[in-house]
């Protein structure tokens, strides 16, 4: 192990994995701007549906989940790292669900029909999530690699000291 | 590391309160002085000067022969530690310390290597991870100095770093500021009024008061040879004794005792014949067994010393208190006359409050 690489990871004792931490929070900002653009579909009585109400509790706990989580990767909790990782998976399912079923959704209004969501709408609501489910990834990656090199780290220490 | 040159140096405030007179000294490379005095005698002001927290109202000041009395603080390369420490609660005992280094975006793999070598100085290496809530004052107060030695500046700058500590801590954290000023060799100003401080640690100190410069000089010089009375009332625990007499001839003499002077005392005080002086004497330095009386008003015992509080009870009724540090163990009790001898004299003008000196002294 040459000494800049050694050095970084003795770094890792006393610094905070800010990056996956700072990144999770970032998944939690866009998963905001996903359901404040989801939810301008309000067209008809579509948007008083049951899916839109899971949707709305599956938003809450998400903000929450990850943001236990950042606290966690911050200290090098490699549990919470593959729990972002998991979150990160949940936000590119739920393409499929809310944004996908309200696309390809119609309401008919005086005998005229109506899309439920435009296709800007879809592809701005779908960019949120990704964006969202790429800062989720990229925390998790990146907390179970920091992780795993300081737990290593710390082992070989603990080797020496023995 | 740096000489420090403080020139004329004048503070005063915008209310025209002047806290600092033509403070001056040279501060050689290395050196650790002490400004020590009573609260509000300007010595924290002159080292919040020197920091660059407070403008010089008149005079220079240079570091290393450039002039950087109008230098904002952040270009001084100067670090002060506080006595409240003035750490981030929020952050752990690494971050606090790397801080400076990282608003100075310098390489993280540095500043780690900087935080631990200064971590090492101080004993501080298993406190790394911890918050400052979780310190005791000392540790605290080695936190605020390994920051200041991270950043390895010309100059450390210390305002009264152990006053919020207890005796016991201050005791240790004093030696810990002395070996660190071995090891760095780093020049080194210090604020304090307690002098116990000031006698151990400086190799010179600046005794102040109300603004001015009383003297400068060696821990040694400073108690041996006090250039006035406030110096000497100053310096010195117990503090000295200080008694006014008449000059007469061959002797001292005032309302309660008479003291014989030696040829060259005699030859000292020729000028002040007839005239009153103030004689001072320091309580260690009386043994028992003189033509001075000294009733007894409490008995103190130290182990290898005894304190004497007491009087001399003067012709006209009047009490002279007197402090007498005997040597050995003694048991007197209120009211009990015990005879002391004053081994070393200083003899002080009783108009200017100078100490009377031979000339070349």
């Amino acid at each position: 192990m040459d000494e800049m690489k050694r050095v970084r990871l003795d770094r890792m004792r006393y610094t905070k994995n800010s990056l996956s931490s700072n990144l999770a929070l970032l998944s939690i900002v866009f998963n905001v701007l996903y359901f404040v653009s989801v939810y301008e579909s309000d067209v008809g009585s579509w948007y008083y549906s049951l899916l839109i109400g899971v949707s709305i509790v599956y938003n809450l706990l998400f903000m929450l989940m990850a943001f236990l989580s950042s606290e966690g990767v911050k200290n090098y909790r490699i549990g919470y790292a593959w729990f972002l990782l998991a979150l990160g998976a949940g936000q590119i399912a739920r393409i499929f669900i809310l944004p996908a079923s309200a696309y390809a959704a119609t309401v008919t209004i005086k005998k005229i029909t109506y899309p439920v969501m435009q296709t800007q709408q879809f592809v701005l609501v779908v960019l949120w999530l990704c964006l969202s489910a790429a800062c989720c990834f990229g925390a998790g990656v990146i907390g179970v690699r920091r992780s795993r090199m300081l737990s290593t780290y710390l082992a070989s220490l603990d080797e020496k000291r023995a | 590391m740096a000489n420090i040159s403080l020139q004329h140096l004048d503070k005063i405030y915008d209310n025209h309160v002047q806290a600092v007179y033509d403070f001056n000294l040279e501060v050689k490379d290395g050196e650790f002085i002490v400004l020590v005095g009573p609260s509000g005698c300007g010595k924290s002001t002159t080292l919040r000067m020197v920091a660059g927290l407070e403008d010089i109202s008149g005079g220079r000041l240079l570091l290393d022969g450039e002039d950087i009395t109008a230098a904002p603080a952040k270009d001084r390369d100067m670090a002060m530690v506080f006595q409240n420490y003035a750490l981030y609660g929020h952050m752990t005992v690494y971050e606090n310390m790397a801080f400076s280094l990282t608003l100075r975006k310098e390489d993280p793999n540095v500043i780690h290597k900087k935080v631990l070598a200064a971590a090492e100085i101080l004993g501080l290496t298993d406190q790394l991870n911890k918050k400052p809530k979780q310190l005791s004052g000392g540790q605290r107060q080695r936190v605020a100095m390994g920051r200041a030695i991270v950043r390895s500046p010309k100059v450390f700058l210390f305002d009264e770093p152990l006053s919020n500590l207890d005796a016991k801590l201050r005791g240790a954290t004093r030696r810990e500021i002395l070996l660190l000023h071995k090891r760095l060799n780093a020049t080194m100003l210090y604020v304090t009024h307690d002098q116990t401080e000031a006698l151990t640690l400086a190799d010179r100190i600046v005794c102040m008061s109300m603004g001015h410069v009383q003297q400068i000089g060696t821990p040694l010089e400073l108690y041996d040879t006090p250039s006035n009375l406030f110096v000497a009332s100053f310096i010195g625990l117990p503090p000295m004794n200080f008694f006014t007499v008449k000059v007469e001839g061959a002797c001292l003499a005032c309302a309660g005792f008479s003291l014989a002077l030696d040829e060259k005392e005699k030859a000292l005080l020729a000028p002040y014949r007839g005239k009153e002086i103030v004689l001072g004497v320091r309580p260690e330095n009386m043994a028992e067994g003189g033509d001075v009386c000294v009733r007894v008003f409490s008995n103190e015992n130290l182990g290898m010393n005894t304190l004497v509080h007491g009087h001399i009870m003067a012709d006209n009724g009047d009490k002279m208190p007197i402090t007498c540090k005997l040597r050995g163990w003694y048991d007197f009790k209120a009211g009990d006359t015990v005879k002391v001898a004053f081994l070393k004299k200083h003899f002080f003008d009783q108009k200017t409050t100078n100490a009377i000196r031979a000339k070349g002294e």
